[in-house]
């Protein structure tokens, strides 16, 4: 029943066997190894599985890992690494925006997303590009608050 | 969930072959927001899954040449919100895309799904209703047109035969002098609807109802019309005691039942109030059209 899946996350090229029941979301987690995608909800509710498919925020926990094949990946492992953050993930941390952390990834990749389209977002944008995302700790003003710096931060790098 | 076979053609003709194999045990798949959970908490039996997203046929949004819209079956709810003609002309079906579900969500669901699934509370499914959408699907027969209120006969119930799938919407052209809103009662943003209502009206020059058609969503087996209303309103302004009967009207269309999110009798309240607001919107939406702001 298995069969050849092969996408590319992050930039390389990931090729496993898959049952067509398999979640992209399983698929990333078990046999790319890359647990930065979260199984919160696994109904699409809480956005902690979500990953930008072919540039498009979705939630890898409704989709089947074989819907994906040939398609582009981003996951949070593709944002920034610990020494590089993300001018993104920088404003998460110095913003003190995380706190038990769960939702942050689905976070980073809604709130990357948003950036690439709109690169000046006032405050209803953002609310809104992250309301697909639940966050049980922090109430979400720092996280807003956070993207909204990092959209700055970006302005100021380009100038 | 039970394993099963994925096909993914890139041709309707080879998607209906496949469908025509084995209907029972076979499911289309769209964007899955729907089709994903009830494989996996109904454990349907389903043996193989045919995803469509790669028929050119079944996507796209084209004006028609008279008038009105085409609406690919895989349209998605993002690619409606997105959609500024749709929005100019349409804003019932556009505020109804909007709020399915996150961002996630409407970059999978899409307009065929949502009205496929058949669920009572599908939000994008009624203002479709009110705007008298009709539905062509096809089968290796051929195609066949039918309207959107013939479609459900109730909760996951629909028209489609043995083979057949769901091709396009086609929206109709609004008449002169037309506009239309939706209204949706929710218990938290992200939650499904307690009530939706949608109306699509009309005014004459006089500025009295000309036609009035609404729908309403999640009090009843299906989306249902709300029969009567467009020879209560026609050649009437828009009075309080027109929308008391347009509430009236409303109320006796429901047929709600009890269930966790509300009560069988707040729902009928709320249905009225719902669908006089949707209409009182629809007319004022109607009168700036027209160039007489209030
Ligand atoms: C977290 C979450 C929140 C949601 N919120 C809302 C909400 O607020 N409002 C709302 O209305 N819905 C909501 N939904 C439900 C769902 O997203 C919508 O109903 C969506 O439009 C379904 O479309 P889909 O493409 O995902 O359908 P799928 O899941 O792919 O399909 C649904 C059904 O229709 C059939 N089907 C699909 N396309 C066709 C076709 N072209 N021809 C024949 N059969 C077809 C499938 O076989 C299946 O039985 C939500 C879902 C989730 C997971
Ligand atoms: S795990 Fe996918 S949305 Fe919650
Ligand atoms: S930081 Fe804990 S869920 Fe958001």
């Amino acid at each position: 029943m298995k069969s050849s899946v092969k996408l590319t996350v992050n930039g390389l090229e990931q090729e496993h066997q898959a049952e067509p029941r398999t979640s992209l979301l399983t698929f990333l987690r078990e046999q790319c190894g890359l647990t930065g995608s979260k199984r919160g909800c696994e109904e699409g509710e809480c956005g902690g599985c979500s990953v930008l498919l072919d540039g498009e925020l979705v939630t890898s926990c409704l989709i089947f890992a074989v819907e994906a094949q040939g398609a582009q990946l981003v996951t949070v492992e593709g944002l920034g690494t610990p020494h590089h953050l993300s001018p993104l993930q920088e404003a998460f941390a110095t913003d003190g925006a995380s706190q038990c952390g769960f939702c942050i990834p689905g976070m980073l990749l809604a709130a990357t997303n948003l950036l690439e389209r709109n690169p000046d977002p006032n405050e209803q944008d953002i609310r809104k590009a992250i309301s697909g995302n639940l966050c049980r700790c922090t109430g979400y003003d720092l996280i807003v608050a956070a993207i909204s710096m990092a959209a700055e931060l970006k302005k100021g790098a380009r100038g | 969930m039970q394993n099963f076979t994925y096909h993914a053609p890139a041709s309707l003709a080879e998607a209906l072959a496949l469908k025509n194999e084995d209907d029972a045990g076979t499911r289309f798949l769209a964007g899955g927001t729907d089709l994903f959970l009830a494989m996996e908490f109904a454990g349907e039996p389903v043996k193989t899954v045919v995803d469509l997203k790669k028929i050119p046929e079944l996507t796209g949004i084209e004006e028609l040449p008279g008038g009105g819209y085409r609406l690919g079956a895989l349209t998605l709810m993002g690619q409606i919100e997105a959609h500024q003609g749709l929005r100019a002309q349409y804003p019932a079906l556009v505020d109804a895309a909007t709020v399915v579900g996150g961002p996630p969500i409407r970059n999978r669901a899409t307009l065929g799904g949502n009205i496929c699934n058949a669920s009572p509370a599908a939000d994008a499914s009624t203002p479709l209703l009110a705007l008298g959408a009709e539905l062509v699907a096809v089968s290796a027969e051929g195609e066949r047109s039918l309207p959107l209120g013939d479609f459900w006969s109730g909760p996951r119930q629909n028209a489609l035969k043995p083979g057949e799938l769901l091709k396009e919407v086609r929206l109709p052209a609004l008449p002169e002098g037309g506009a239309c809103a939706f209204e949706r009662l929710t218990r938290s943003a992200m939650d499904i609807a307690v009530v939706n209502a949608a109306a699509a009206v009309s005014l004459d020059d006089a500025g009295n109802f000309a036609s009035a058609q609404a729908a309403l969503g999640a009090v009843g087996p299906v989306v249902l019309t709300v029969d009567g209303l467009g020879d209560a309103l026609r050649g009437q302004p828009c009075s309080p005691e027109i929308l008391e009967q347009v509430r009236k009207l409303a109320e006796a269309a429901a047929q709600p039942i009890d269930d966790k999110r509300a009560s069988a009798e707040y729902r009928r309240d709320m249905a009225g109030v719902l669908a006089m607001r949707a209409v009182e919107r629809a007319q004022l939406l109607a009168r700036q059209g027209k160039g007489d702001e209030k």
